[in-house]
C-alpha cells in the first residue's frame, strides 16, 4: 500500500477520529455481548464486526500493519460469532477487551506520530485458538466480481463472505472509483469525505486504493476503489451524497440474476456544498485555537469599553460608540455561545467505558458488581470532560476496591451478592453538572481514618472528605476494606475543586454504602464576574454565586463576642437569615478603605457576606487556572487580565467564605 | 543535540544584595523589567505575587526574601528571570541581571557542607572566574520544596490565633 506515492497526513486524522469512533461501539457493543452471558446477541456482534472490519479497512489504508492485524484477528473471533447466530463465548470476552484495548493503543501511536507497537504476539495467537478450527463457511465460487484481478486478490475472505452474502440477500453491491485531484481536495471532496458519504448510505466493505498513470485526471497517480454494499436505488444514493460527475458507480456482483439496475450513468451530480452536511469532525486544538482568539477578542472589548469611559469622561459625547459597543458585546457573546457549544461533548461518552473498568476490576478483586448508569444526556465542554475522566475512574476504582464487599461477606451481611455501583449525572443546574458515585458498600469507618492520619475524628462527611483528601493517606494505604477510601482522593479533590473550580462532596452511610458527587462547571475560561476593589486591589469574583450586592450600611450587623480562642466575628441577618460578615481586607491582608459595599454568596443553601471597598462592574474575564504550588490557595480560582497587562485575581468567595467559617466552627445551629 | 559543550556552560550573572550568583542559561526563558506584581494573598511570604510575562501568569519568587537579605538597599534596576523547571515557571526576581558568562565544569566546587546546610541547599555549587566568587542556585531548591497550602490558610487573618 505504501508504494503508492501519496501523502497520507490528509487522511491520517480522520482515521483516527473515525477509529475512535468504530472503537468506541466496539466497546458498548461488547459489554452488552458481555450481560448476555453468551445467549445470542446478534446486534451487537454484527455492529461489532462491522466496525472491527471498518477499522482494519481504515489501517490498511494508512497502512498500520499492526492494527491490520490485531483486528483482524479479532473480527474473525467476531465473524465466528456471527456466523452462529450472534451469540459469543463469555470466555471470548476477556481477549476481545484486550484486543480492543491494544487496538485503541495503536490507534493512539498514531494520533500522536509515534512509532505504532507489533501486534501483541501472546494476545494474537490466544484469539486464534478462540477460533473455532471450522473455518467459516466456504464463498460461493461462482460469485463473479466487476472488479480488475489486481484489486479482487486484496479482498479478504471475510470481504468476499459480505460481499456474496449481500448479494444473495437481494442488496445492491456497488463501487464507487474516486481520483483524488488537488481541485477536490480544494472542494473538500477527499477520500474521507468520500468514505463518510458512502458511509450514509450503506456499508462500506473495502476501500481499495491503486495506482493508476499519473494523467491530467489523475495528477496523483491515485484511485480508490470503494466497495460498499446498500439497499438504495442510484438515484436515492446520488441524491444524498454528492459526486462529482467523474465518481461512477458500479455494480460489483453479477449473480445468475443480475442485482439491481445497471443504470446508463447515475446522476451523481449535486451540488458539493452537501458534501459536508452531518458531522464534521474538528481537532479540538483548532477549536482550542478559536477559543484562544475569542479570548483575545474578549480583552480587546474591555480596553475599547475602557477607552470609551475614559473619552466619555473627558466630556466627548460618546452614545454612537456605546451603541456601537453594546452591539459588539452582544456579537461576542453570541460568538462564545456557539465556540462553547461546539466544544461540548455528551457525558454519555465518558461513562461508557466505565462498565469496561469495572469488569476489569471484577476479574481483579473477584468482586461481582453491577454499574447502573442514570440520567447521562447532559453535555460538557470538551477539556472539562477530560479533565474530569481521571477523577471519575478513582472514584469507580475506590467503590469496587475498597466500597463493596466480596460475595461472601455480602451474603453473611444479608446484602445481595452482586455490589451495586450507581452513576448519576443530574440535569444541569445552572452552568452546573452533577455526577454522582455511590456504591451499596461497607462505607467508610470515619474512626479507622482518623487513627491512620492521627486526626480527631471527623463530626459529619464533610470533615471525613477532608480527611481523606489529604496527601499523604494514600501512601499508608494498606488498601483495607474499610480505610482504604483515602486511595487517591487527594487527585480527585484537587481536580475538582481546583483545576475544574467545582465541588466534591461525600456522603457515608457505614455498612450501607457511600456516595460521592463532583459537582463541575459545563464549561471553564469564560465567566461572568463581577470586580470590585479590595484595598489597592482590583479583584473579581464570577457571578455565579454571588446573590446580590448590597450598601454595607443597610445591613443589620451585629458582633459577636470573642472568645480566648477567637476573637468575635460580624454576622448578619438578612431575610430571616444568619450569615458570617467578613471583611475581605482583613481576610486577604489587603488595607481596605471604607469597606462601603457588601457581597452576599451562596452556595448549597449556605450564605457569606464580604465587605468590600467598591464595585467596578459585571463583565466576562477570561479565567487562567494558577496552578502552580507556590500560589495555591483556597478561594483562589484563577487569574485574569483585565486588559491593563496585569494579572487579576479571580476568588472564588464561597469557597473562601466555607474555608474561613471551618476555622469558626459554632455560628450555625 | 549538544551543539557544543559551551553551550551547556553558558551562565545568566545577577545579583542578589551584595552576593553573585548564576543559573545556567538553558533554566532561563525570558527576563524582564519588574513593575510590580499583583499579591496574591496567603502565599509564602517570599512569594511577592503573579506577573504576566508575555501571555503567561507566573508567580515570583523573591530571592532577596527567600535568601533573608530584607534589609539590603534596594537599587531600582531589579529584574524578573522567568526559569523553567519540569512543567513549572516561576520568576525570580533579582536585583540586577546583565552578563552572560561560560562557566566550564571545572570552575565549579561543592559548597562547603556547613553553607550548603544553612542555605537549606539552595546554593548547588560555587565557582571562581577570576577574581569574582559565584553562586550556582539550584532552582528547584528554591521555588521547589513546599508544601501545598493548608487549607485555612487565607483565612489566618481572622481566627485571630
Amino acid at each position: 500500500m505504501s508504494d503508492d506515492t501519496v501523502d497520507l497526513r490528509e487522511f491520517l486524522s480522520g482515521f483516527v477520529a473515525e477509529a475512535d469512533d468504530h472503537l468506541r461501539s466496539c466497546r458498548s457493543a461488547l459489554v452488552a455481548l458481555d450481560r448476555v452471558a453468551g445467549r445470542p446477541e446478534p446486534n451487537a456482534v454484527r455492529q461489532m464486526y462491522r466496525s472491527l472490519h471498518t477499522v482494519k479497512g481504515l489501517a490498511a489504508m494508512v497502512g498500520v500493519q499492526a492494527v491490520v492485524d490485531l483486528a483482524h484477528r479479532l473480527e474473525t473471533v467476531v465473524r465466528t460469532a456471527d456466523q452462529v447466530g450472534g451469540a459469543l463465548a463469555p470466555e471470548a470476552i476477556d481477549p476481545l477487551m484486550r484486543g480492543l484495548s491494544g487496538l485503541e493503543l495503536r490507534v493512539q501511536a498514531v494520533a500522536r506520530g509515534e512509532e505504532v507497537p507489533e501486534a501483541p504476539a501472546r494476545l494474537m495467537s490466544e484469539l486464534e485458538h478462540l477460533e473455532p478450527s471450522v473455518g467459516p463457511r466456504e464463498v460461493q465460487q461462482d460469485l463473479r466480481l466487476f472488479l480488475p484481478p489486481e484489486l479482487a486478490r486484496k479482498l479478504t475472505g471475510a470481504e468476499r463472505a459480505q460481499i456474496a452474502e449481500a448479494a444473495r440477500t437481494g442488496r445492491r453491491v456497488l463501487r464507487v472509483d474516486f481520483v483524488p485531484t488537488p481541485a477536490r481536495a480544494a472542494a473538500g471532496v477527499n477520500i474521507t469525505a468520500v468514505r463518510e458519504a458512502l458511509a450514509r448510505v450503506g456499508e462500506l466493505v473495502r476501500v481499495l486504493p491503486r495506482s493508476v498513470p499519473a494523467s491530467e485526471d489523475a495528477p496523483g497517480g491515485l484511485s480508490f476503489a470503494l466497495l460498499f454494499v446498500t439497499d438504495l436505488s442510484d438515484e436515492e444514493i446520488a441524491r444524498r451524497t454528492s459526486f462529482g460527475s467523474d465518481a461512477v458507480i458500479e455494480p460489483l456482483v453479477e449473480l445468475d440474476a443480475p442485482v439491481g439496475s445497471r443504470a446508463a450513468e447515475p446522476e451523481a451530480r449535486a451540488d458539493e456544498g452537501d458534501m459536508g452536511r452531518g458531522v464534521v469532525r474538528v481537532d479540538v486544538e483548532r477549536l482550542n485555537a478559536a477559543m484562544q482568539s475569542l479570548s483575545s477578542l474578549v480583552v480587546t472589548r474591555f480596553k475599547l469599553s475602557r477607552a470609551i469611559a475614559a473619552l466619555e469622561a473627558s466630556g466627548v459625547d460618546v452614545r454612537e460608540l456605546r451603541v456601537v459597543n453594546d452591539e459588539h458585546t452582544r456579537q461576542l457573546r453570541a460568538m462564545r455561545e456557539s465556540i462553547l457549544h461546539l466544544r461540548m461533548v455528551p457525558v454519555a461518552e465518558l461513562l461508557e467505558r466505565i462498565p469496561l473498568i469495572v469488569r476489569a476490576l471484577r476479574s481483579a478483586t473477584g468482586k461481582a458488581v453491577q454499574v447502573h448508569v442514570e440520567g447521562a444526556r447532559a453535555e460538557l465542554d470538551k477539556s472539562v470532560a477530560e479533565k474530569v475522566f481521571p477523577a471519575l475512574v478513582h472514584l469507580v476504582r475506590n467503590a469496587v476496591d475498597h466500597g463493596i464487599e466480596p460475595p461472601e461477606v455480602r451474603r453473611a451481611l444479608g446484602k445481595p451478592p452482586e455490589g451495586a455501583l450507581r452513576i448519576t449525572v443530574a440535569e444541569p443546574a445552572g452552568d452546573r453538572l452533577s455526577i454522582g458515585v455511590s456504591d451499596d458498600g461497607a462505607g467508610i469507618d470515619a474512626s479507622a481514618v482518623a487513627r491512620r492520619t492521627g486526626r480527631p475524628v471527623p463530626a459529619d462527611d464533610r470533615g471525613l472528605l477532608e480527611l481523606l483528601a489529604l496527601p499523604g493517606l494514600s501512601t499508608r494505604d494498606e488498601a483495607t476494606h474499610t480505610s482504604g477510601r483515602g486511595m487517591g482522593l487527594d487527585i480527585v479533590q484537587r481536580i475538582v475543586t481546583r483545576e475544574l473550580g467545582g465541588e466534591l462532596s461525600l456522603r457515608n452511610e457505614p455498612g450501607a454504602g457511600t456516595s460521592f458527587t463532583m459537582s463541575i462547571p459545563l464549561t471553564v475560561s469564560i465567566v461572568d464576574s463581577l470586580s470590585f476593589e479590595c484595598g489597592e486591589q482590583v479583584l473579581v469574583a464570577p457571578l455565579g454565586n454571588i446573590e446580590e450586592v448590597v450598601d454595607a450600611s443597610e445591613l443589620r450587623v451585629a458582633e459577636t463576642p470573642g472568645s480566648s480562642r477567637m476573637k468575635g466575628q460580624r454576622i448578619i441577618e438578612r431575610r430571616g437569615e444568619v450569615a458570617p460578615f467578613f471583611s475581605l481586607g482583613e481576610v486577604l491582608g489587603f488595607d481596605a478603605r471604607d469597606e462601603g459595599k457588601a457581597v452576599l454568596v451562596r452556595r448549597d443553601g449556605t450564605s457569606y457576606a464580604f465587605a468590600v471597598d467598591r464595585v467596578l462592574g459585571r463583565q466576562e474575564v477570561v479565567v487562567r487556572p494558577l496552578l502552580d504550588p507556590l500560589v495555591q490557595v483556597v478561594g483562589l480560582t484563577g487569574s485574569t487580565d483585565l486588559g491593563d497587562g496585569r494579572p487579576t485575581l479571580v476568588l472564588d468567595l464561597a469557597a473562601l467564605g466555607d474555608d474561613l467559617e471551618r476555622s469558626w466552627p459554632s455560628l450555625r445551629p | 543535540m549538544a551543539i557544543s559543550p559551551t553551550v551547556n556552560d553558558l551562565h545568566v550573572l545577577f545579583r542578589v544584595g551584595e552576593g553573585e550568583y548564576a543559573l545556567p542559561a538553558a533554566e532561563v526563558l525570558v527576563m524582564e523589567s519588574y513593575a510590580g506584581a499583583t499579591r496574591v494573598p496567603g502565599v509564602e511570604p517570599w512569594v511577592v505575587g503573579i506577573v504576566q510575562i508575555r501571555g503567561e501568569v507566573v508567580p515570583v519568587v523573591d530571592l532577596r526574601r527567600r535568601f533573608g537579605l530584607d534589609g539590603a538597599e534596594l537599587d531600582g534596576d531589579r529584574r524578573v528571570l522567568v526559569v523553567r523547571q519540569g512543567e513549572r515557571s516561576v520568576g525570580l526576581l533579582v536585583d540586577r541581571a546583565r552578563e552572560v558568562l561560560s562557566i566550564g565544569p571545572d570552575h565549579l566546587r561543592e559548597p562547603p557542607e556547613a553553607v550548603a546546610q544553612g542555605t537549606e541547599r539552595m546554593i548547588r555549587s560555587v565557582a571562581t572566574v577570576g577574581d569574582r566568587l559565584l553562586m550556582l542556585i539550584d532552582t528547584a531548591r528554591v521555588i521547589g520544596a513546599v508544601e501545598r497550602r493548608d487549607a485555612g490558610e487565607m483565612g489566618r487573618g481572622v481566627d485571630g490565633d
